[in-house]
């Protein structure tokens, strides 16, 4: 980062290559939208490249990555920048999102896959902005609960409680679907 | 639900609580069904998601971010380094030090100048005094006659 801060380009393209599908998913669960998602991950990068000069060392880097991201993520919606794009409930018409083709030989898994995707998205476009972004950070990134509060400056408690709500509720969501029940249920926790 | 540990069971699942605190939940859960029911629903989402294809960001998006990142002013640092290369350091070097010996060699010229004319002066000054003499213009025994003028007028030398 220190030669990123410098204007070193070539350190900024290796920052990206390692990093930029973490952005672009994080982005994509936000918004469920792979056009918006990239114009978001593109904003996101610029902005690390501008503001590099402020990244301190004593920060992980992935954590400084991500606070980038979700505070741009969350401004932009606030904002009206992006909507959040409506998922379609399984048996609606239409693909609610763009995902690596399906493996041919087992194409029932891929009808089921393309559907539990659908209902999570769903599920996700229901929570809140700080349970949606807590949630993709520690579902899909990977990131603990103490790296998470980081990010959105807040406490582990915090944290602990937002995580534990949106996984409930897409878990909920899920079981619904699981059973055939139609729409999905809002989690009462 | 109205369990006190439910909300714990995502951490838990998570593997996020203290020894003490999953010690707990895992005491708890022996004796709790709906609470063995969540954590299970949960520990099964928790695959399932982790399971979920990723979205794969399209090979154009490099191009346009690099592509913007080099539209922009570069940082005053970088600009500088670029002041610091080889190939604008050397020539630049190269006329640096062809300056300073131009104006060392000029310079010492225009301090002789100024010494000689200071002599010059100097001795146009005490004209009189020195033509008395016959020092100007004389040689260094002339000199030492000046020197040791009264001590030869004594002898009776002229």
């Amino acid at each position: 980062m220190e030669r990123v801060a410098a204007g070193d380009t070539a350190a900024f393209t290796a920052l990206y290559d390692r990093h930029h599908r973490s952005v672009a998913r994080f982005a994509h669960r936000f918004v469920q939208d792979a056009g918006k998602a990239e114009e978001l991950t593109q904003d996101i990068f610029v902005k690390l490249y501008r503001h590099a000069g402020r990244y301190r060392a004593t920060a992980r880097f992935k954590t400084f990555l991500f606070r980038v991201a979700a505070n741009h993520c969350l401004n932009e919606v606030r904002k009206g920048e992006y909507r959040v794009t409506h998922v379609p409930e399984h048996g609606e018409e239409g693909r609610p999102v763009e995902m690596p083709a399906p493996e041919a030989h087992a194409p029932d898994r891929a009808v089921e896959g393309r559907e539990l995707e659908a209902t999570v998205a769903g599920a996700l476009q229901r929570l809140s902005e700080r349970e949606r972004t807590a949630f993709a950070l520690c579902r899909f990134e990977g990131m603990s609960y103490r790296d998470i509060a980081e990010v959105l400056s807040a406490s582990e408690a915090a944290v602990k409680s937002l995580i534990h709500r949106a996984t409930l509720s897409v878990a909920r969501a899920v079981e619904a679907w699981q059973a055939g029940a139609g729409s999905p249920a809002r989690s009462e926790a | 639900m109205s369990c006190t540990v439910e909300d714990e069971l995502t951490a838990y699942v998570d593997g996020e609580l203290s020894a003490v605190e999953a010690a707990r939940v895992r005491t708890h859960l022996t004796s709790c069904a709906p609470c063995r029911a969540t954590e299970a629903v949960l520990r099964r989402t928790v695959t399932e998601l982790a399971a979920l294809p990723a979205f794969e960001p399209s090979p154009g998006l490099r191009r346009r971010v690099l592509a913007q990142v080099e539209s922009l002013p570069r940082p005053w640092t970088e600009r500088f380094r670029r002041w610091l290369r080889p190939a604008v350091l050397a020539p630049a070097g190269v006329a640096l030090a062809t300056a300073v010996v131009v104006a060392v060699v000029v310079g010492q010229r225009l301090v002789v100048q100024r010494a000689e004319r200071g002599m010059e002066l100097a001795v146009a000054e005490h004209y009189e005094l020195l033509s008395d003499y016959e020092v100007v213009g004389v040689s260094r025994d002339d000199l030492d006659v000046v020197e040791h003028l009264d001590e030869l007028q004594k002898e009776g030398r002229p």
